[in-house]
């Protein structure tokens, strides 16, 4: 046998070891991964969010799945802790193979999970808010459908404003958005010539009795909160024991339905909540309520439909599925003048004509940095135990 | 400084709430002569073993906080007969480990029963009162009460009772009071039972005021370390003591540092004693 020959012969050996497993990549299942707070201070809302993601891969696998292949999802529980998302995270990457990570929700999870997105290519879609998890140098895998903490502070803070604050407060658990929120609160204080008084306190404690009298001994008329659900239940039960008769506007996740069901009515009564509005006029607003089964979608589930049908039909339009695809492909299917879909199973067979993806949680529209734009806002007010919409921007 | 009586009232009332729990994890290690950090699950499950009984059941505070305390304590003795008691031979570090082992499986185990929602109890909810400047609030000053009450129940009951007695002389030698006829291993069963039973009763006070969810007695556990540490591991009256400097500590730390930092005193507190006095404020085994 010749040398030529042998080359030959080690060559089509290669390509016919080599050819099941090519094979077999073309007809492996597409993994999208989801990061979700299954348990910890988020666990009200993980795991409803990890369905909203299933029921979009449900549905795409029953219409024939992507790129000719079925869609699977790999969910882990970040424990609203980030290091316990960093495990999990590397699990998705370095073992599932995962295009994507979607559904991180607490910002401190976020900002310690998009480096190891970012350095393996993996797409990582959040709903965290902190302004500093958009100006990393994510060099375009990390997209939010969640507004910014600026903007969501400076609507809250016009709105206190609005309802005729003068004295401001802001108390808040340390989050990466805490500062940032004080320092919004203050300019917004001082433009207006109000006096403004801040504390950051420590998550997790059993009272704030001692916080409570601190940030009290400058009489507030309006106090902003900035915690989570957890220990949001144990500063509005402490402020209306100590007998604090201002307003009082808190973000719809800290003030949740399960805060309002653990307290009694009267220390909730008049309390506004605000939140980026979900789309809820739109077909894709009834079809995670049907996925979930519920009638009000909280704003995080919304979010995660959204991320979903976003890589799905981002890898569909490159026709890869991985990272890198829904990187390039993510601005031309979710904005511009193509045709308005609202799922993905409709947005695969109008791909070919060019589409603009408008979700359940609004447009869906991204800027450079990955930032969501033009979100709306609702603020409610609570009364007997029930938040109703008070007003909108 | 105007602040400063309020602080150490607000102070006081969170160190008698947190040396309940602190003296069940005492009470063990002097017995056991091993950290249970499982008394952070303990704490949960008495706190919503006591909600199970006040909101389920309709049971007033009294009665649920005896419910709470069976309950941890049940499930103590369970959980210890099977995880822990087979590695208590290999050392203490070996069931220490074993213990936060333990306390996430129980953990989980109430997460998987009542799921993640915060949940309250069924309790009216008044304005605190106002005196002299300082506020007190009177689910406080009841819970205040009770853990006075049951600090007093254990101190006689160790005092008076042959129970306790037999307790005091297996934690002060083992040895000794097997030769005298005392079973070391149904000593230590009592223990863990009226130990973890303190746990699931302090649990339920200290969520009283607030609410509860899986992670209810984790957040505990790192006080309750503090103080038992503080005070000197295996003496009860030092665990009283430690919760009293934590209690106080912690609150009247927020005149100097920013409130960010408050379990940092628990810490700082360990530190402190490990330097100066590392057998704890009144050393150990004083049972």
């Amino acid at each position: 046998m010749s040398i030529l020959n042998r080359r030959l012969f080690l060559g089509a050996s290669a390509a016919a070891l080599a050819a099941p497993s090519l094979l077999g990549a073309q007809t492996m299942p597409i993994k999208l991964g989801s990061l979700t707070p299954l348990t910890g201070v988020g666990g009200t809302y993980g795991p409803s969010m990890r369905d909203a993601i299933s029921g979009v891969i449900n549905q795409v696998n029953e219409a024939g799945g992507l790129l000719g292949r079925e869609v699977v999802l790999v969910s882990e529980d970040t424990q609203t802790s980030p290091e316990a998302a960093v495990r999990a995270a590397r699990k998705l990457i370095d073992v599932d193979g995962v295009a994507a990570i979607l559904g991180t929700w607490a910002s401190s999870v976020t900002t310690a999970v998009a480096p190891l997105a970012w350095e393996s290519r993996t797409m990582l879609m959040c709903v965290s808010g902190a302004d500093s998890i958009t100006q990393l140098p994510h060099q375009g895998f990390i997209c939010r459908t969640q507004p910014n903490a600026e903007l969501q502070i400076n609507t809250a803070g016009e709105f206190m404003l609005r309802e005729g604050a003068t004295q401001l407060a802001w108390i808040g658990r340390q989050t990466p958005f805490a500062e940032l929120s004080i320092h919004v609160l203050e300019k917004i204080a001082a433009e207006n010539d109000f006096g403004m008084d801040s504390l950051i306190y420590e998550a997790d404690k059993t009272t704030y009795r001692s916080e409570v009298d601190q940030i009290l001994r400058s009489n507030p008329d309006f106090i902003l909160l900035g915690g989570y659900a957890a220990d949001t239940v144990v500063l509005l039960r402490d402020l209306w024991q100590a007998g604090y008769e201002g307003q009082i506007v808190g973000p719809a996740y800290a003030v949740n339905p399960s805060v309002l069901d653990t307290l009694p009515k009267d220390v909730t009564e008049g309390v506004f909540t605000w939140e980026g509005a979900p789309a809820v006029e739109s077909a894709a607003y009834a079809n995670v309520q049907q996925i979930l089964g519920v009638e009000d979608v909280d704003p995080y589930s919304a979010q995660t439909y959204d991320h979903a049908n976003l890589s799905i039909l981002a890898m569909a339009a490159g026709e890869g599925t991985t990272g890198d695809t829904i990187q390039s492909n993510l601005r031309l299917i979710s904005q511009g003048d193509g045709a308005l879909v609202d799922n993905a199973v409709d947005g695969l067979a109008m791909l070919s004509g060019g589409i603009n993806y408008s979700g359940a949680s609004g447009p869906c529209d991204f800027d450079d940095i990955g930032d969501i734009v033009g979100t709306q806002f609702v603020f409610k007010l609570i009364s007997n135990g029930v938040a109703s919409v008070h007003s909108r921007t | 400084m105007e602040l400063l009586p309020q602080l150490l009232i607000n102070g006081v009332i969170f160190g008698s709430l947190l040396a309940i729990p602190a003296i069940g994890f005492t009470a063990i290690f002097a017995v056991l002569r091993f950290p249970n950090f499982s008394v952070a699950s303990h704490a949960t499950i008495g706190a919503f073993a006591g909600y199970a009984a006040n909101v389920w059941l309709g049971l007033p505070t009294v009665p649920a906080l005896l419910f709470a305390f069976t309950t941890a304590a049940a499930v103590g003795c369970i959980s210890d007969e099977i995880a822990l008691k087979p590695l208590r031979p290999y050392g203490a570090l070996t069931a220490a480990i074993a213990s936060i082992a333990l306390t996430i499986v129980l953990e989980n185990m109430v997460r998987l029963g009542f799921g993640n929602d915060l949940r309250g109890y069924n309790l009216p909810l008044m304005r605190d009162w106002r005196m002299y400047g300082v506020r007190v609030g009177p689910q406080q000053l009841q819970n205040l009460i009770l853990a006075l009450m049951i600090m007093t129940i254990v101190f006689l009951a160790l005092k008076f009772t042959r129970t306790g007695k037999a307790m005091r002389a297996v934690a002060d030698n083992p040895e000794l009071a097997e030769l005298k006829g005392i079973d070391p291993t149904f000593v230590g069963r009592l223990t863990v039972f009226f130990g973890m039973g303190l746990v699931g009763a302090g649990g339920m006070l200290l969520g009283l005021g607030t609410s509860i969810d899986p992670l209810t007695g984790f957040r505990f556990i790192l006080p309750i370390f503090a103080a038992a540490v503080v005070g000197g591991l295996g003496s009860i009256p030092g665990s009283v003591i430690g919760a009293m400097v934590i209690g106080i500590g912690e609150e009247l730390s927020i005149l100097v540092l920013s409130a960010t930092y408050k379990s940092a005193v628990g810490f700082f507190a360990i530190v402190i004693v490990l330097i100066f006095r590392p057998r704890g404020i009144l050393g150990e085994r004083k049972f």
